[in-house]
């Protein structure tokens, strides 16, 4: 907030609420810093301190919005001003990229500070979720995130480095270094060191918050676009795999069975895609760059948007009804695992696929023992079994939420779009929420705090803010018998 | 079956003077003779494998519909085969997405038709009752304990099948008996009873269920048509212990949320309106389709909600499609499990359902037939959605396909007429509806072994060739 005050400060003028911003976070989390002690805590509290650290830093992220009144415009009150504050921030931190800027409320009127903050919260989270998910979470053996390691059972388990604080300080390197090459190719292919840096910041972190209002379309350039992709791509692929090819110094991306179906799958769907938009009357380079762009950015859980205006090619909104399905299964399966991507991940689907088809084996030899393998390895049966539960609470919150979507107000494609966009941390959403569209022309206010809820659960692999309560629960329950 | 059925139509008919007797009376006694003389001259294997019987479920299926197609065609009740085979199929599988209009059929046609949603209906109490828990998955949730003397539901596959039988005929009676107490005519009143029974969902006209009374009976017979078996049984045998059945529980309180959310969400409901919505509801739930007129004040939320209801179907052992709620109970509490597991990630945790500890190769099943559920619907959705529809009509109409739920609703709470959709569109969604109707499972191994009897028979033709021309050099 403080980098971005002052950049605020030099080519805006809003750096005064920003360093307001600042200071008012900097206090309660200076008393907190000074008044706690680390110690031994059980999983449950553990389970409550990273979905409530998620929650308060998305609290307080909104404060630089608040205090610049960069949502107030006539007509709407503070509730209003408040909730859409907070969803910017939520979808910054949780690397969502969707977003209540729009022909309301223009991108293009902000300051230089606002929008580079607006930016840096999503590298922030990007790297947040990275550490989390590889150094954490595993240690927990949580919702089957176990999977970074037993993809790799010849390295050791799912560390990099023996210490977790080691892991978590490589991978901070592995990010900025990613980060500084995205920035430097974005310059070289004509973007303004402003630009490079901020979209390299949400490149690598798959966010997809953009400096313009056109989002990537802004440039309507073909080397942008590449840069891009191939920063998401790099951004949405396991950071073990980046990290042992350092060590290599080669690329062992394509000995992982992950990676390659990651690849497959971008790949088949752009093919499609480019097919479907052929055959509605696109020309084929026409069809091909926008089947790839979109693919990649919503594959990856990017967000970002080459469309150039409502209609143009790059509006998936617009395309016939067959991409779009395709887009929205992209919207749910997500990049890798280890990555700072969101959605179910590639690794889950294949193991799903693997155990349906296990299964399917197994009514026709039903003695047969047969293990789910991934790549060249067999599966253990309880990292099968948390996948698949997984699975089931993924696809139990996408339904339940969008019933409640819906019934806020919402048609049902925009409600599934944005429900699925949310929870895989993706972006833009279908229909009214489409990537030439904000989320306040699609969604009511209460929808959109359901959304910001869904990209907090989608980003924590859902258990941290599903099972937050039970900690403090537990506590008052055994104070109330206590007494 | 179906030979017997188009004999029966082809009476009707001829009772009733129609032009279509000697087609189906010819037709179906053809078919008869051919069904028994195979029957009496082919010989079963000694013991047939799980995955066989399996594999014969959906063939027979498949050969139903194609029987029933043919009847179409050869009295032009379809113009078309396409429409046939749609017809056809969306009437044994139960949907009731029509491209006929029955009013221009003749007695004998429109017996054909319900009747062949009824036989469809008691295919899909077969597959759930009696094949799937017998030779596929979830044996432990059959009927089959006679504790406390009270004779079950399934003890072995043959008394089962009689079991069925003893409730599905009456219970066509009885619904049978409302509607002409409602006002039906006789004839009317047992097709509707036909389709009722069966969650089939066909009509014979625009406006029957004008009439709050015949609502009434079609609400009851949803009802019961979307209630399991066993259940029914316990009540027929007056084993008791309804009120400890969760299933059941389940089952009624979806309707009520059902009602009360769809309530909530509209604008000026009356009694008459809220009867509306219990049919809309009952109709959805049940997966029969019934049409019916909504509200004015019909609000954004209430597809999504329907297709929900849709989705999740009757309960299992049921004439209902969807998933069914005992499946949705499991994926629940594995879902439930899950979350505990996190906090005591080495703990036991077994899953109980039906008063019965679901073993995990059940669960597993479950957990996929869920992941083939939703693959099916999207698979679906995406070629209907290619060969022109938008994305909600594509969407809804694979939901209600693979649910087999009849008539698509529009987002505007208007039934789909599918005669507007295009052939190729109709033509894809036929495989959603035998997927659904057959449970996906049975459907999914059935093409799985006609796969690998493919890929055997390719194999054998190429070692063949290659020993021929090994031997030639």
């Amino acid at each position: 907030m403080l980098g971005s005050a002052v950049i605020e400060s030099i080519g805006g003028d809003q750096g005064l609420a920003m360093t307001l911003a600042a200071l008012v976070t900097l206090v309660p989390g200076a008393a907190l810093w000074l008044s706690t002690r680390p110690g031994q805590i059980d999983r449950a509290a553990v389970f409550s301190a990273v979905a409530g650290t998620w929650l308060i830093v998305s609290v307080f992220g909104a404060l630089p919005y608040l205090f610049a009144g960069t949502f107030n415009r006539s007509g709407i009150g503070f509730p209003v001003v408040l909730a859409d504050a907070l969803f910017e921030s939520v979808s910054g931190f949780s690397c969502t990229g969707s977003t209540v800027f729009g022909s309301h409320n223009l991108i293009a009127d902000q300051g230089p500070g606002i929008l580079m903050y607006r930016q840096f919260t999503q590298w922030i989270g990007g790297m947040g979720i990275v550490v989390l998910v590889v150094t954490v979470l595993p240690a927990l053996r949580a919702s089957g995130l176990g999977l970074i390691g037993a993809e790799a059972p010849g390295e050791g388990g799912d560390r990099l480095a023996p210490r977790m604080a080691q892991t978590a300080r490589r991978f901070w390197y592995l990010y900025a270094g990613l980060t500084g090459l995205i920035a430097v190719a974005l310059i070289a292919v004509g973007m303004s060191l402003f630009d490079a840096v901020a979209h390299a910041f949400t490149t690598a972190s798959t966010g997809g918050f953009s400096t313009r209002d056109a989002s990537i379309g802004y440039w309507d350039s073909v080397a942008v676009e590449m840069v891009i992709m191939i920063g998401l791509i790099l951004g949405a692929a396991n950071f073990t795999l980046h990290s042992r090819s350092l060590v290599a110094r080669r690329p062992v991306h394509h000995h992982d069975p992950e990676f390659r179906g990651y690849i497959w799958l971008l790949t088949g769907a752009t093919l499609v895609v480019t097919i479907l938009l052929v055959d509605d009357g696109m020309g084929f380079t026409r069809s091909l760059r926008s089947a790839a762009f979109n693919v990649v950015t919503l594959g990856t859980s990017g967000g970002f948007g080459n469309a150039t205006g409502p209609g143009s090619d790059g509006d998936f909104v617009r395309w016939a009804a067959g991409p779009q399905l395709i887009l929205l299964i992209l919207l749910m399966t997500g990049g890798c695992t280890g990555s700072t991507s969101g959605g179910v991940k590639v690794m889950r689907l294949i193991i799903g696929i693997s155990h349906a088809r296990r299964t399917l084996r197994g009514i026709r030899h039903p003695r047969a023992v047969l293990p789910v393998r991934h790549g060249t390895g067999v599966m253990a049966e309880p990292m099968v079994e948390r996948i698949a539960g997984f699975m089931v609470v993924y696809g139990m919150l996408v339904v339940s939420g969008t019933l409640v979507v819906a019934a806020l107000g919402t048609d049902l494609v925009t409600a599934m779009g944005g429900v699925v966009g949310s929870l895989g941390n993706m972006g833009p959403a279908l229909n009214r929420a489409g990537p030439t569209a904000s989320f306040v022309d699609g969604f009511s206010t209460p929808a959109r705090m359901v959304l910001a809820f869904l990209m907090l659960v989608g980003r924590l692999e859902l258990f941290p803010m599903l099972l937050m309560l039970v900690a403090p629960y537990r506590t008052l329950h055994d104070r109330v018998r206590s007494r | 079956m179906v030979g017997a059925l188009a004999v029966c139509s082809g009476l009707i008919d001829l009772i009733e003077h129609g032009a279509d007797s000697s087609t189906l009376l010819i037709t179906g006694s053809g078919m008869g003779l051919l069904g028994a003389l195979l029957f009496g001259r082919v010989a079963g294997p000694d013991k047939a494998r799980p995955v066989d019987i399996i594999a014969a479920t959906t063939l027979a299926m498949t050969l139903g519909i194609l029987l029933v197609a043919g009847l179409y065609v050869m009295t032009g009740a379809a113009q078309r085969p396409d429409d046939a085979l749609f017809e056809a199929t969306t009437g044994i599988t139960t949907t009731a997405m029509s491209v006929i209009d029955p009013t221009g059929l003749g007695y004998g046609l429109r017996f054909l038709r319900s009747g062949s949603q009824w036989l469809g209906g008691f295919a899909a109490l077969l597959v759930g009752i009696v094949i799937l828990p017998f030779f596929g998955f979830g044996r432990e949730f059959a009927d089959r304990s006679s504790s406390g003397g009270f004779r079950p539901l399934a003890p072995d596959e043959m008394s089962a099948t009689r079991n069925i039988l003893r409730l599905y005929i009456p219970g066509t009676g009885l619904i049978w008996g409302g509607y002409m107490l409602a006002g039906m005519s006789a004839f009317d009143g047992l097709l509707l009873a036909m389709s009722t029974v069966s969650t089939g969902g066909f009509t014979n006209g625009a406006n029957e269920f004008a009439d709050p009374s015949v609502q009434w009976v079609a609400i009851v017979g949803m009802l019961l048509a979307g209630s399991s078996m066993v259940t029914l049984w316990h009540l027929v045998v007056g084993r008791g212990g309804l009120h400890r059945q969760t299933g059941l529980a389940m089952y009624l309180g979806l309707h009520v949320t059902g009602v009360l959310l769809l309530v909530l969400l509209s604008t000026g409901i009356d009694l008459a309106a809220a009867r509306r919505l219990l049919f809309v509801v009952a109709a959805s739930v049940s997966t029969t389709g019934f049409p019916m007129g909504v509200p004015v004040g019909w609000p954004a939320g209430a597809p999504v909600l329907l297709l929900l209801l849709v989705s999740i179907g009757a309960m299992s052992g049921s004439a209902g499609g969807g998933l069914q709620i005992r499946q949705h109970r499991a994926l629940m509490k594995l879902a439930l499990r899950e979350m505990a597991r996190q906090l005591h990630p080495r703990a036991v945790l077994k899953v109980r359902l039906a008063g019965r500890v679901a073993g995990e190769d059940t669960l597993r099943q479950i957990v996929v037939l869920q992941f083939l559920f939703v693959a099916v619907i999207f698979s679906t959705a995406f070629l209907v959605a290619v060969f022109g529809l938008d994305l909600a009509s594509a969407i809804s109409a694979a939901v209600h396909a693979t649910a087999t739920a009849g008539p698509v609703r529009g987002l505007d709470g208007v039934m789909v007429d599918p005669t507007e959709w295009s052939r190729s569109v109709r033509l894809a969604l036929l495989p959603a509806m035998v997927f659904g109707r057959l449970s996906i499972y049975p459907a999914v191994v059935a093409v799985a072994a006609l796969l690998n009897l493919l890929r055997d028979k390719a194999r054998v033709r190429r070692r063949y060739r290659a020993h021929r021309h090994g031997g030639s050099l």
